[in-house]
């Protein structure tokens, strides 16, 4: 189980973070996803064994939000 | 009765995007069972027109957020009367949610990070609560009732700012009467745009995050000036432009045989001659002070009109009492609520009748401001030496 930190600077109300957050429900391997609107943030949690990175920046990228590393 | 149409255009122009794109997966969610059970039941080779099912649970959504806020304004205006002891408290109440809504104007435009922290991010529990109903929504006509009451729980930025005015109101009907017109205002936007069942809200929102900021910048000055105004500070834009004003307009002057109610603190305002009121000149000070005999009563004249006072500039003598006479003639704006901040005078004048307010000497270039309890409507009485 991997923790990773992303920014995401284009959130552009608290509501995104909600939307991202959402991907724990709807990406398979992603345990919890925790977005800040505020600290412009999303930190993942997720099985590196069922879900690659690309795949989880990708679905950040469905939404219409830039997930970059760090 | 201006501040609800105000709240309901907010509500119309800018609320209804703002809410539809971040309460908009709401609805969505709540919509998405029906609208899937219509399609599975609809006739082979239909053409695809609107969904006659879809209307009712919009509407049902719409009903419960309409509720909601209302209840909310409600608890709001509540919360707001423990916290206004009085105008002054009012006022630090008006100007600290101006600077909440300007913050989240900045915070719209993107200025600087840093007014991220304008907005309030609800707890996150209440937010996958929400997020995981709308998903298992069921085909009932309670899911959308109940999704449309958590809106509440997710409101907006600028229903966040208009929240802030409904605790500003400081009356519980007041507070309800605000949200529920805001509310009413957001509604067509987004019954339209659900039922079309384009994606309008979310190209809208591009093209108008940028004025839906501006214009809540705008009512967060409107705000700040109405709290700077009732606090009868100079800073106010009414009141730094209340000098240059052509003419200082000159009250008509009343003498009254009624002793005044304090004793006169200088012997030259004693002695002081009663003049006759000057017509409004464009140079005020040709126009003069004015003062009475020694015991003659001053009183000066302002009509409270629904939009505003008149004159909006009085000229008093100085060093020595006056009497400030309103007169209200069937006014029922918020001008009624009349406030000298330096005097802590405040005042609910009567829809129409006759109120005269005793004001104590003033030195010599004294300039007391007065205005309504919203800083809506401002004036000012200038003592002259």
């Amino acid at each position: 189980m991997l923790k990773k930190t992303y920014r995401v600077n284009d959130m552009y109300c608290a509501n995104c973070a909600m939307r991202i957050e959402g991907l724990e429900d709807d990406l398979p391997g992603v345990k919890t996803v925790v977005a800040s609107y505020k600290k412009g943030q999303m930190v993942v949690e997720f099985d590196e064994k069922i879900v690659t990175e690309a795949q989880i920046m990708a679905a950040v990228a469905r939404l219409g939000y830039t997930a970059v590393a760090g | 009765m201006e501040q609800l149409v105000l709240a309901f255009i907010t509500g119309l122009t800018t609320g209804g995007l703002s809410c539809l794109a971040v309460q908009g997966g709401l609805l969505a969610g709540s919509l998405a069972r029906q609208i899937e059970q219509d399609l599975l039941t609809a006739p082979a080779g239909g053409k695809g027109g609107p969904r006659p099912n879809t209307a009712l649970p919009i509407a049902l959504f719409l009903a419960a957020k309409l509720a909601a806020y209302t209840l909310l304004g409600a608890l709001l205006g509540l919360a707001g009367s423990f916290l206004t002891l009085d105008p002054i408290t009012r006022a630090v109440l008006m100007i600290a949610i101006g600077v909440f809504m300007v913050g989240n104007g900045l915070r719209m435009l993107n200025v600087h990070p840093i007014f991220r922290y304008f907005i309030i991010e609800p707890p996150r529990f209440i937010t996958r609560y929400i997020r995981r109903t709308a998903k298992g929504g069921k085909t009932d006509f309670s899911t959308p009732l109940f999704l449309g009451a958590l809106t509440a729980l997710i409101p907006c930025g600028v229903t966040q700012a208009m929240m802030a005015a409904a605790l500003g109101t400081g009356r519980a009907a007041a507070g309800a009467a605000l949200m529920f017109a805001f509310t009413l205002g957001t509604s067509p936007v987004f019954f339209i745009v659900a039922y079309l069942a384009t994606e309008l809200g979310a190209r809208l929102q591009s093209y108008f995050l940028r004025f839906v900021a501006v214009v809540v910048l705008i009512l967060g000055l409107v705000t700040i000036e109405g709290g700077l105004n009732v606090l009868g500070s100079p800073l106010s834009f009414a009141n730094l432009t209340a000098g240059l004003q052509p003419a200082a307009q000159v009250p008509a002057i009343t003498p009254a045989p009624a002793p005044i109610s304090a004793p006169l603190p200088t012997a030259a305002a004693a002695t002081g001659t009663q003049k006759a009121a000057a017509p409004p000149t464009a140079n005020a000070p040709a126009a003069g002070p004015v003062a009475g005999p020694g015991n003659a009563q001053i009183t000066l004249e302002l009509t409270v009109l629904n939009n505003g006072y008149v004159p909006k500039v009085l000229r008093a003598p100085a060093n020595r009492p006056v009497s400030l006479a309103l007169t209200t003639n069937k006014t029922y704006s918020c001008a009624r609520d009349f406030v000298i901040p330096a005097l802590k005078y405040y005042q609910l004048l009567p829809e129409t009748g006759r109120v005269t307010v005793e004001i104590p000497a003033q030195k010599p270039g004294t300039v007391m401001r007065f205005a309504c309890s919203m800083g809506m409507y401002t004036g000012q009485i200038l003592f002259d030496g």
